[in-house]
């Protein structure tokens, strides 16, 4: 019985321990620098197009820009018609009254 | 009016006046100063301090409006009408600032100008009403039939306010939640920013609404004038 145990570990460590040696990564060169190996690992080795429109950068500011600026430039717009109209009917309005107190004393 | 009336209106309208243009600065300084740049979308995000309040000031426009209508439908005094048309006027142009402010901001945030989320639908379908309400009414001296069409239109535009309000919680779409129960919130300084705007619209849309519905009462009493020229 420990005859065959022992062969069934044995057998067992045989099968797997060039696995697991061909699965691990091969042992640095002693003396390598670690950290340029890393950076040359990093670098771009290809480079590619853009499919479809080109990527774009939408300007936050001159957004930020327009937006308070169509706020005021409404308002301005606003108080200029309501100014327009207020002199407009200030003025019939004295027409008006000269014309009833014309067409009054006749 | 009596003389000390007008001279009391015109002493509160100085005030507001002065609180307003007060509050527009101190807004200005705390938007652009104070309250820290927000971290994803960037320096756009600061459409969100007067993008909100215009909304909101919208929202009073439309609502003066409403009841201006239906008190006129009630007791059919000009005074109402033209506090109506005053509301809807100003009202419409805070829903234009709203709709143009609003693109210039998602473009940014979220790639487009315009999408059909429920709460930009909503606001473009009031804003539609209430453009039917001054076309119906710059068509002319408005007769008695157009005054009360356009009063019912006015309130067909309040019935659809709660659903520009609750359509961002109730349904799906892109707006942001971040004012509202379930959203996150904001940092101190931009609730600050947010408040004073928020205040500076308010006295801004009293502000208009006031001095267009006193131009409106003008405007009606010229028309009486005329109409009492040719009866002569």
């Amino acid at each position: 019985m420990r005859a065959l145990i022992a062969a069934l570990v044995l057998g067992g460590t045989m099968l797997i321990t060039p696995m697991t040696l061909a699965d691990s990564p091969p042992v640095p060169d002693a003396g390598a620098s670690e950290t340029q190996k890393d950076a040359a690992e990093e670098r771009a080795t290809r480079f590619v197009g853009v499919e479809g429109p080109d990527a774009e950068s939408i300007p936050g500011g001159a957004l930020l820009l327009a937006a308070y600026a169509v706020v005021w430039a409404l308002l301005f717009l606003f108080l200029k018609r309501m100014r327009g109209l207020q002199s407009q009917t200030a003025e019939e309005l004295e027409r008006l009254s000269a014309e009833i107190r014309a067409s009054k004393d006749r | 009016m009596s003389r000390t009336g007008q001279s009391g209106s015109a002493t509160v309208w100085s005030l507001v006046l002065f609180a307003t243009l007060a509050l527009f600065a101190a807004a200005l300084y705390t938007i652009f100063v104070v309250a820290p740049v927000e971290q994803q979308m960037g320096i756009v995000q600061k459409i969100f301090y007067f993008h909100v309040p215009s909304a909101y000031a919208m929202y009073i426009g439309f609502f003066v409006s409403a009841v201006g209508s239906a008190v006129y439908l009630l007791k059919r005094d000009p005074r109402w009408d033209a506090v109506a048309v005053a509301g809807a006027e100003v009202g419409t142009l805070f829903c234009l600032i709203v709709l143009l402010t609003g693109p210039l901001w998602a473009r940014k945030a979220w790639g487009v100008w315009w999408t059909w989320d429920p709460r930009l639908t909503t606001t473009l379908l009031s804003g539609m009403i209430f453009a039917a309400y001054l076309a119906l009414r710059s068509m002319g001296d408005a007769g008695e039939v157009e005054k009360r069409f356009a009063a019912g239109l006015a309130l067909l535009g309040l019935v659809n306010l709660p659903l520009i309000h609750y359509s961002v919680q109730r349904w799906r779409g892109v707006h942001p939640t971040v004012i509202t129960g379930k959203g996150g919130g904001l940092e101190s300084e931009m609730y600050w920013a947010l408040g004073l705007s928020f205040m500076a619209f308010t006295g801004l849309a009293v502000l208009l609404i006031w001095a267009r519905a006193s131009l409106e009462r003008q405007r009606a009493e010229s028309a009486r004038l005329r109409l009492e020229l040719m009866h002569q």
